[in-house]
């Protein structure tokens, strides 16, 4: 077995989340580390990422401070396949709780106009 | 927590002398094989490898065609991974932005750019997980007598 | 016909970059007021966005991503976010211009009121955006404002010195009776319009939407080498006509009719009616592009699916965000404002968005992770670093030239 030494700045902050198919998911805002037991990092004791965090933790990145635990949307670290200059997902994205907004408004708005499932690449 | 607790953490030493701040983590990444044994990273000896996946279409993979397989199998280096874990901290004693990529020892390109960003970072070392003592918000106390190792990222396997 | 279609994305984007409303009106002011004395200015800026173009194109063909999403990746959320909102207002500013300028073209074809206008030709955009395939929509709206070539012709029928024209554009001095501020301010907004970040947002963007690849690089160079230059010569033309016409009559330039005036008087009325039709596409064509520009650096930024190949409930956010940036821009329109004299408040903004865009873009072009063997070379870094170092002083010098000349008047 091979390791890869990356940055986390660098190699999956702000990527590009992909999933199963190839569709835009997210990028990732953040990382959420534990320790090796899966409980909470303990300092200068084995760590890993165990989920890569989007949504609200966008704006106190920008903005600091951290939004409270229950408000984090997780992917779990373990459904990352691959990693590339995207991270890409071994799951669809219709699966993840994170594609919330994105399902709503094609559910409430997109699909209901006119037009909303017309495929440009398609005939005519 | 969070890696966003950690970044632009200030870094002192046991005895509360400051060093800098932290700009990045180093982590150490499980490369897996895949299905034909090509899990080592992608090179010139291994065009068209099942790696190189290219924004969800088969486009990309045209080897054999118009003789730019070499190019194609450069380009994309996308890895099968595994776990993550944590290896260190980079801690710059002037700055707590980023590096934009300048710390990997391959990227010197262009040396305007690259000599600014190397020059506000001048100074940076990497100090390993395991010399972490305590981290409190904002804070990172390192352990006493914490070695100084070389920032430089090589490029995994590839070095 | 199809190698043509072939560069129509650059022709495109050079069209929206070079000669938009804003710009169509800038260049007819720096020509009847400055003659051939800027032309240098276009001159630099061709070579500039042809070389970060090529740069984001290239990045967009070997690694699959386009501009803003390794904005993103390389600046983080902050920078990356500053960018966002500075690149968004130009994008919505000059969205709400070109709608007010199909709207006054249209006025000027049909002498029908343009507040009747600008919900029709909204409307009209909307429909592009969620119904029309990308190559369509660049074909067509690309070839017909190619229409605008009327103006050289014009100036061609005009006749001017030639050897007089030469001797100004290559011994470019301040005009008797003019600022040297107002020289800098128009100079510094010339160059500004050559290298407006949306371009490089759009053709990236548009280079994934056509499904580029790594074999596409030739497609790449043609695309950058033909469309901004011919972009910038339609540009000189449009201010050729003025300084021949406009300008020994002291005329100022105020309205869309007198920017036209010069391809009348040299081409009658079937000139005239060429060019009409040309800006009018390629006011529309700025319209898509800006349109498309607001949708793709959100979604970029944010990770969202996006992209016209898409069927519009696959990227439903996409969609929604140019929905919204369009009926935004009918509302500033609706307070009638007047929509040239909007486009001139992107200059602030462009003092934020130029350098935020194009040092990720050299930054990443250089990162053998995205590029492999297709990293910049010598010559593209040292242009670059060297245009870098431009893009900086233009946009430190663009706000306080613009508070000094009271914006070039």
């Amino acid at each position: 077995m091979t390791r890869r030494i990356i940055d986390a700045r660098l190699h999956l902050l702000s990527r590009q989340v992909l999933d199963v198919d190839g569709e835009p998911v997210t990028t990732v805002e953040d990382l959420e580390l534990r320790g090796a037991d899966g409980g909470d990092v303990v300092a200068g004791e084995p760590a890993h990422v165990a989920a890569i965090l989007s949504g609200p933790v966008l704006v106190t990145r920008i903005l600091g401070g951290r939004p409270p635990q229950s408000r984090w949307e997780r992917i779990a670290w373990s459904a990352v396949s691959h990693l590339g200059t995207v991270v890409e997902l071994d799951v669809e994205a219709s699966t993840l709780d994170v594609d919330w907004p994105e399902r709503w408004l094609r559910e409430h708005v997109v699909r209901r106009i006119p037009g909303g499932q017309h495929d440009p690449e398609g005939e005519s | 927590m969070i890696l966003g607790d950690l970044l632009d953490a200030h870094v002192v030493t046991h005895d509360g002398e400051e060093l800098g701040r932290v700009v990045d983590l180093r982590l150490s990444l499980e490369v897996l094989e895949e299905g034909d044994g090509s899990g080592g990273g992608p090179d010139e000896a291994e065009p068209g490898g099942p790696d190189e996946r290219e924004h969800g279409s088969g486009d990309a993979d045209d080897q054999g065609d118009d003789g730019d397989t070499p190019l194609v199998a450069q380009t994309h280096r996308s890895h099968a991974v595994g776990s993550a874990d944590v290896v260190g901290l980079l801690v710059s004693p002037h700055t707590g932005g980023s590096f934009l990529g300048f710390e990997r020892r391959g990227v010197r390109s262009p040396w305007v750019v690259a000599a600014l960003v190397r020059w506000r970072h001048r100074g940076t070392f990497l100090v390993a997980w395991h010399d972490v003592e305590r981290i409190s918000p904002g804070l990172v106390h390192l352990v006493p007598g914490f070695e100084k190792l070389d920032p430089t990222l090589d490029e995994g396997e590839d070095a | 016909m199809k190698k043509l279609l072939g560069v129509a994305l650059g022709i495109l984007t050079a069209i929206g970059g070079f000669v938009d409303i804003g710009d169509l009106v800038t260049n007819a002011v720096v020509g009847a007021r400055f003659g051939f004395s800027l032309v240098w200015v276009v001159a630099v800026g061709v070579i500039g966005i042809c070389l970060f173009a090529e740069m984001s194109g290239r990045v967009a063909a070997v690694s699959g991503r386009a501009t803003f999403e390794i904005i993103r990746e390389r600046l983080g959320p902050r920078a990356g976010g500053a960018n966002l909102v500075a690149s968004f207002a130009i994008n919505l500013l000059t969205l709400t211009a070109e709608i007010g300028g199909i709207a006054l073209a249209l006025h000027l074809a049909s002498s029908v009121e343009p507040r009747l206008w600008m919900p029709v030709a909204a409307l009209a955009v909307w429909l592009v955006l969620w119904r029309v395939k990308f190559s369509i929509m660049e074909n067509v709206v690309g070839l017909m404002g190619l229409l605008l070539i009327g103006f050289a012709v014009a100036l061609f029928l005009l006749g001017p010195d030639w050897s007089q024209v030469a001797r100004e554009i290559t011994q470019p001095a301040v005009p008797e009776g003019e600022h040297p501020a107002a020289y800098w301010y128009y100079a510094v907004a010339l160059f500004g319009a050559a290298m407006t970040p949306y371009e490089v947002f759009f053709f990236s963007s548009g280079a994934v939407e056509e499904k580029w690849t790594a074999k596409s690089l030739g497609q790449n160079r043609l695309n950058v080498f033909t469309g901004f230059p011919l972009g910038g010569l339609l540009s000189v033309a449009i201010a050729g006509c003025a300084a021949v016409v406009l300008l020994p009559h002291g005329i100022e330039v105020s309205t869309l009719s007198q920017i036209v005036l010069p391809v009348a008087q040299a081409g009658g009325t079937l000139l005239l009616a060429v060019v009409i039709v040309g800006i009018v596409a390629a006011t529309f064509g700025a319209a898509l592009e800006t349109a498309l520009s607001s949708g793709y650096t959100l979604a970029q930024y944010l990770g969202w699916s996006w992209g016209k190949f898409r069927r519009p409930a696959q990227a439903a956010r996409f969609h929604v965000t140019m929905m919204i940036a369009l009926l935004l821009a009918v509302a500033i329109l609706m307070t009638s404002v007047d929509p040239v004299a909007v486009t001139e408040f992107s200059v602030v903004f462009s003092a934020v968005a130029l350098p935020l865009t194009y040092i990720p873009i050299l930054v990443v072009a250089n990162d053998p992770d995205y590029m492999g063997a297709r990293v910049n070379g010598r010559v593209a870094n040292t242009l670059g670093s060297v245009y870098l170092g431009i893009v900086l002083v233009a946009a430190l010098a663009a706000i306080p030239l613009m508070i000094a000349t009271g914006a070039g008047s």
